[in-house]
């Protein structure tokens, strides 16, 4: 194995594609720095290139992370690896670090894939398309989305009959089925963490009914039902293609809730719950939204003006627990939930229900780390080791975090927390000359 | 080894072989995909009648409908008087 490795060296490795590792990864070579980002999926952009709009503004959230997101892509000091993974991170000595990056196949050659699609067009093969969270299908051979950077196709070997069709249908023969894994040697001199987030499972609340009753969704899926590359023709109930007129929305869905190990809030389920209610009476102008929540926490610049907003144009906000969710025959739901104004138990009928799911850590980043260890809260976020006056610092002199990875915030509070992390690895870095 | 460029997945069919539930998989949107558009020759539908043409469920036959409508082989048409669900038809692909 030693020999397969191929050598690389750069200033700064930056763990995860996502706004907040992209925007650092930008500050950090716009000053001329060479960064290489990792990511693991297809694309870089994460979780905020597959939202529709943002709160409070109501911007469209394409049109700010696609140039974003370009210029990161095009910036002669950034270097991008997709479908890749960190295996291993260890500090030599200071400012030397060493990781070990597994770059697993695409089975397309990214430089000559023109993203034409008719390898797409090709493939017989219809499995869940991930990027639309199960909503539709999408085929074996595929460009992760549309607004995807890079924007060219992937093989998904798993579901891949091997028929041949896609390589057949290239005009320019950039698909390649002998790609094996490939492993990377790097030297840099600098480290910034920022692995964001998972959304919780609904699954682990099964009297919510997620799953078993289609019209039940995750705040995720109703997003990309409100995007421009949404998967139906216009919102509907997965369940049964009907145009919702009266939907319910379950604020804190695994957070704040001990009894599935999150007892923190997720920061952002109030504010983008309220967003999509806006949303979703501007698409569906006859519908009802109501939203049951323990507390609003709307503690942002311009949140509670959001909050007064969605109130006056109609949205219904009822202070209670739902306790369980049942559908009747027609597929429709029953939400039992235990109204804290009046203090009683009641039961609301509503055709389509949006579960507004909270934000976990993403694990594993610790373990990679050789020698020091990276520090993890009791909640399993990174350890900012001094949160107040320097919170991109880590147990790790010359390893930063930027973003979710160090716990729940929203967009703003992200970049602001890239900013951080980019200010702080150039202090770092300019410490080496000194 | 030297494999020709455009015939590459020759060499990947010697070092692995396919599951048997892609092969299902496949075998399983082929059959409904080739039922919906036999259905929709008839002319358009909603999701629940189609549904019930083909005797599978609402869920099963929206994420078949959505994927082929994705795909283009079908296409959006009028809401039904109730304004609840929309009838699908067949693109000039089909047709």
């Amino acid at each position: 194995m030693e020999n397969h490795y191929k050598e690389l060296s750069y200033d700064v490795l930056v763990v995860g594609g996502g706004i907040a590792g992209g925007e650092a990864a930008l500050n950090l070579a716009n000053i001329g720095y060479k960064v290489i980002i990792v990511e693991k999926e297809l694309s870089i952009g994460g979780k905020m290139i597959l939202l529709s709009k943002v709160f409070p503004t109501l911007d469209c959230a394409a049109c700010i992370t696609t140039p974003k997101i370009s210029e990161i892509d095009r910036h002669s000091n950034i270097s991008i690896f997709t479908s890749s993974e960190i295996t291993k991170i260890e500090k030599k000595a200071e400012y030397e670090f060493v990781a070990i990056i597994h770059q697993k196949p695409r089975y397309v050659h990214i430089e000559d894939c023109t993203g034409c699609q008719l390898c797409e067009e090709a493939c017989p093969v219809n499995v869940e398309d991930q990027y639309q969270y199960g909503l539709v299908g999408r085929k074996a051979a595929y460009i992760p989305f549309s607004i995807a950077s890079p924007r060219v196709a992937a093989i998904d070997i798993e579901n891949c009959t091997l028929c041949g069709a896609c390589e057949r249908a290239c005009p320019t023969s950039c698909i390649d089925f002998t790609q094996t894994d490939e492993y990377f040697r790097l030297k840099v001199n600098s480290v910034i963490v920022a692995t964001g987030f998972k959304l919780f499972d609904p699954l682990k609340i099964p009297r919510y009914g997620f799953d078993r009753f289609k019209n039940v969704i995750t705040s995720m899926q109703m997003e990309r039902q409100l995007a421009p590359t949404r998967p139906y023709n216009t919102i509907l109930r997965p369940g049964d293609g009907k145009m919702p007129d009266n939907i319910a929305y379950v604020l804190c869905t695994g957070s704040r809730d001990k009894s599935v190990g999150n007892p923190i809030c997720s920061q952002v389920c109030c504010m983008y719950s309220i967003k999509q209610a806006q949303l979703l009476m501007g698409a569906l102008p006859m519908a009802d939204i109501t939203i049951y929540y323990l507390h609003i926490r709307a503690f942002g610049k311009g949140f509670n003006e959001f909050y007064g907003q969605a109130q006056e144009m109609g949205v219904e906000f009822v202070k209670g627990k739902v306790a369980k969710i049942k559908s009747a025959d027609n597929g429709n739901l029953f939400l039992r939930y235990e109204d804290f104004e009046d203090g009683i138990v009641k039961e609301a009928e509503h055709d389509m229900v949006v579960l507004s799911v909270g934000i976990l850590p993403n694990m594993g980043i610790d373990d990679v780390f050789d020698g020091e260890d990276l520090n993890l809260d009791e909640f399993n976020f990174i350890q900012q080791s001094d949160p107040l006056a320097s919170p991109a610092k880590t147990s790790i002199e010359g390893v930063f975090v930027a973003g979710t990875a160090s716990g729940p915030m929203d967009i703003p509070d992200s970049i602001l927390s890239s900013g951080a992390a980019s200010a702080e690895a150039t202090s770092y870095l300019r410490r080496i000359k000194s | 080894m030297n494999v020709e460029k455009g015939k590459t997945v020759k060499f990947l069919k010697e070092k692995m072989t396919v599951d048997k539930e892609v092969i299902n998989n496949l075998k399983s949107f082929n059959k409904s995909k080739k039922a919906i558009i036999n259905s929709l020759k008839e002319g358009s539908k909603t999701v629940p009648q189609l549904a019930k043409d083909l005797n599978i469920s609402t869920q099963d036959c929206m994420y078949q409908l959505m994927s082929l409508l994705k795909y283009g082989f079908v296409k959006t048409g009028e809401i039904d008087d109730m304004d609840e669900y929309f009838y699908y038809e067949l693109t000039e692909k089909i047709r």
